[in-house]
C-alpha cells in the first residue's frame, strides 16, 4: 500500500459538507419506507465498516471479531433500559465504554499476533462473546432475544417514524468518519500507517506500537459499539443471531474490503455498494442466493481489486494520463 | 471406571474424525500460508455428494466415498487454479478473505440447492454397536476413525519418505530456498491443496452415515479444527493428529462434565490464551507465527 498523506486544502471539506446537506435533505424526498429503510440500513452499515476500518485498514489488524463489539453496545444500552430504566441515549455512552475497554483488552493481548494469527484470535472472541450472549440467559434471555418497548418515547430513542433514526444513523456515520479523519491527521495516524507498513522499523524509531495498537482497537471498539446501541434503538428486538453471530463480523469486513481498506471513504462507499445489492437480492431470490452474491463479490474483489472500489478508482485515475501519453506514442 | 473408559473411547473415536480435517488445514497452512476458512464446507460438499449417491442409487455410502474421490478432486483443482494461485504473493487482505468468501459461496450454494432440511443416511449398521468389556463402540464410528488414522499414517508416510513429499516439506520450510532447489513451488501448492481438500471431503464421505447433513454443518467444524491445528502448532502433522485427540477428549468429558456450552466457551478461552502466550502452538516451530500474514 503506498503512503499518501491526507489532502488538505477546502475543496474536500465543500464537497463533503454539499454531501451532507443533500443527505439531511433525504426524508424530505424518500417517503417509502422500504427505501428509507434501506437507506438507514446502508448508513448503519458505512458507519460500522468505516469504524472496523480504524483498526483493520489504518492499524492494519483484520479482524473477525467486531460483531462483539456490536452486540456488547447493543445489549449494554437495552439491558440499562429494560432493567434500570436508564435512557438508551446514557446506555450509548456505557456500551461505548464497556466496548472500548474491551477493545482496549483485546488489542493489548493480540499486540503480537501477525496475519492470520490475528484474524484467528479475533475470531475466537467473537466467538467467546457470542457463547455468553447464547448461554447467559438470566442477563440476555438467550436466543429469544430482548424486545424494546413500544413508546419509549425520543427521550429513550425510540421514534415512531423512520427520519429521526435516518438522521442518527447520518449523526453516526460523520461522527466516524470525522474520527478517522482526525487520526488520518493526527500522530497516531502517521504511526498507525508507519506501523502496518513494517512494524519493526516503526518499532526502532521509536513508534509506541502497545500504545498505538490499543488506542486504534479502542477507539474502533467504542464507535462499533455506538452503531450497536443504535440498531437495537431502531429494530427494537435484538438477539444473538443479529448481533454477536460470525456472520456478523464477516458483513462488517465485507463491507469495508468491498470499499477500500484503509481509505477514509471506502467502508462508506462499500455500503453504499454490498448492502442494497445484498437486500434487493435477498427480497427477489431469498436468503441463500443473496450471501452467493455476497461470497462472488468478497471473491471477486479481493483477488482483482485487493484495495477495493476506492482503490480501483484511485489505480485508475491514476493511469489515465498514462495512458493519453502512450496512445500518443502509438 | 467403566464410564471413564467410555468417555476416553467416545473422545478418542471424534478426535479422530477431527484428525483428517486438521492435517489438511495444517498442512495448506504449513505450505500455503492461506487459512483456508472454506475446508469444512468441501467436508460438507463430501456428505451431500455421499447422500445423494445413496439416496438416488443405494450404493452402500463407503463406496460411494470412493466414488466422489475424483469429483473432489476435480472440484479442489478447479478452486486451485480460480482462486488459491492467484492469492499467492497477493495482500494479507486477499490470503485471509478468498477462502472466507469461497466458503460462505459453498455454503449458500448448497443452501440454495438442496435446501436447509437436515437429511441423513441411515443404514444396516448405522446403529450397529460393538461392545467389548461393556463398552459401546460404535462400527460406523470405528470405521471413520480407523480410516482416518490410515490416511494420516499414509500422508506422513508421503511427507517423510517420499521424493515428492519431501519437496512439500521443503516448500514449507523456506519458500525462497526452494525455488532456489529446482522445485516448482507452484504445483507443490496445487497438489498440497487439492490432496487436502480431497481428504477433507473423504471424511465427509465417511461421517454422513454419523450425522445429521445440512449446508451450515461446516461452521460447527471448522471453528473446532482451527483450534486444533493452532494447538498443534499451525504447519505441523504430528501435532495436529495429537491436539485432535486431545480436543476429542476434551469435548468428551467437558461435554459430560460441565455441559456443552461452557465447554465451548472454555476451549475457547484455552484457544485465545494459546494464541497469545505460544502463537507457535504446542508441536509448531518457534516463529511460525511470524511469517503469517506474508
Amino acid at each position: 500500500m503506498r503512503f499518501r498523506p491526507a489532502q488538505e486544502g477546502w475543496l474536500p471539506l465543500a464537497a463533503g459538507l454539499t454531501v451532507f446537506i443533500l443527505l439531511l435533505l433525504v426524508p424530505l424526498v424518500v417517503t417509502d419506507v422500504f427505501w428509507l429503510g434501506l437507506g438507514i440500513t446502508v448508513l448503519m452499515w458505512a458507519a460500522l465498516a468505516t469504524a472496523w476500518n480504524i483498526s483493520g485498514g489504518l492499524a492494519g489488524g483484520l479482524s473477525l471479531g467486531h460483531a462483539a463489539f456490536f452486540g456488547i453496545g447493543a445489549y449494554t444500552s437495552t439491558l440499562l433500559y429494560l432493567r434500570l430504566d436508564i435512557s438508551p441515549w446514557i446506555g450509548l455512552f456505557a456500551g461505548g465504554a464497556i466496548a472500548g475497554l474491551a477493545g482496549a483488552v483485546l488489542g493489548a493481548i493480540t499486540l503480537r499476533l501477525r496475519g492470520p494469527f490475528f484474524v484467528l484470535a479475533t475470531l475466537a472472541f467473537g466467538i467467546v462473546i457470542h457463547i455468553i450472549a447464547v448461554n447467559w440467559r438470566d442477563l440476555t434471555r438467550g436466543s429469544a432475544g430482548l424486545v424494546l418497548p413500544f413508546g419509549g418515547g425520543p427521550a429513550n430513542m425510540l421514534f415512531a417514524g423512520l427520519e429521526p433514526y435516518w438522521y442518527i444513523g447520518l449523526g453516526l456515520l460523520a461522527l466516524t468518519i470525522a474520527v478517522t479523519l482526525a487520526i488520518q491527521r493526527s500522530r497516531l495516524g502517521y504511526y498507525l500507517i508507519a506501523l502496518r507498513e513494517d512494524e519493526d522499523a516503526a518499532r526502532c524509531l521509536g513508534v509506541r506500537v502497545v500504545q498505538c495498537k490499543v488506542l486504534a482497537s479502542a477507539i474502533s471498539a467504542m464507535l462499533t459499539a455506538f452503531a450497536g446501541t443504535f440498531y437495537a434503538a431502531y429494530i427494537q428486538y435484538i438477539d444473538p443471531a443479529s448481533t454477536t453471530q460470525f456472520e456478523i463480523s464477516v458483513q462488517i469486513a465485507l463491507v469495508a474490503i468491498v470499499g477500500g481498506v484503509g481509505t477514509t471513504l471506502g467502508p462508506a462507499v462499500g455500503a453504499l455498494i454490498v448492502i442494497p445489492i445484498g437486500e434487493i437480492s435477498r427480497a427477489w431470490l431469498g436468503g441463500g442466493p443473496a450471501l452467493m452474491v455476497y461470497g462472488v463479490l468478497l471473491i471477486v474483489i479481493v483477488l482483482a481489486a485487493p484495495r477495493g472500489v476506492i482503490g480501483a478508482l484511485e489505480w485508475l485515475a491514476g493511469r489515465l494520463p498514462r495512458r493519453q501519453k502512450a496512445s500518443r506514442h502509438a | 471406571m467403566q464410564l471413564t473408559l467410555q468417555i476416553i473411547a467416545n473422545g478418542l473415536l471424534l478426535g479422530g474424525l477431527y484428525a483428517l480435517l486438521a492435517i489438511g488445514l495444517t498442512l495448506i497452512f504449513g505450505v500455503l500460508r492461506v487459512v483456508n476458512f472454506a475446508h469444512a464446507e468441501f467436508m460438507m460438499l463430501g456428505m451431500f455428494g455421499v447422500y445423494w449417491i445413496w439416496r438416488l442409487t443405494g450404493i452402500d455410502p463407503y463406496l460411494a466415498t470412493i466414488i466422489i474421490i475424483p469429483l473432489l478432486f476435480a472440484f479442489g483443482l478447479l478452486c486451485d487454479r480460480l482462486i488459491i494461485q492467484r492469492t499467492i504473493g497477493a495482500p494479507e487482505v486477499t490470503v485471509v478473505f478468498a477462502t472466507l468468501g469461497l466458503s460462505i459461496l459453498l455454503q449458500n450454494a448448497a443452501l440454495t440447492a438442496w435446501t436447509a432440511d437436515i437429511r441423513s443416511v441411515t443404514t444396516h449398521y448405522t446403529g450397529m454397536v460393538l461392545t467389548p468389556g461393556g463398552l459401546r463402540i460404535s462400527v460406523p464410528m470405528l470405521i471413520s476413525f480407523a480410516v482416518a488414522m490410515l490416511a494420516a499414517l499414509g500422508l506422513w508416510l508421503f511427507l517423510s519418505r517420499t521424493f515428492y513429499g519431501k519437496a512439500i516439506q521443503a516448500v514449507a520450510q523456506n519458500r525462497e530456498a526452494a525455488v532456489l532447489m529446482g522445485i516448482n513451488v507452484r504445483r507443490v501448492y496445487m497438489w498440497t491443496f487439492t490432496v487436502a481438500v480431497t481428504a477433507a471431503g473423504v471424511m465427509g464421505g465417511l461421517i454422513a452415515p454419523l450425522y445429521s447433513i445440512y449446508p451450515r454443518i461446516g461452521m460447527s467444524f471448522i471453528v473446532t479444527v482451527f483450534v486444533i491445528v493452532v494447538l498443534g502448532g499451525l504447519g505441523s502433522v504430528s501435532g495436529a493428529v495429537l491436539a485432535a485427540l486431545l480436543i476429542g477428549l476434551v469435548e468428551a468429558s467437558a461435554g459430560y462434565l460441565i455441559g456443552t456450552a461452557w465447554a465451548e466457551l472454555s476451549y475457547f478461552l484455552i484457544f485465545l490464551a494459546v494464541l497469545i502466550v505460544r502463537p507457535q502452538g504446542f508441536f509448531g516451530r518457534r516463529g511460525a507465527e511470524v511469517f503469517g500474514g506474508r
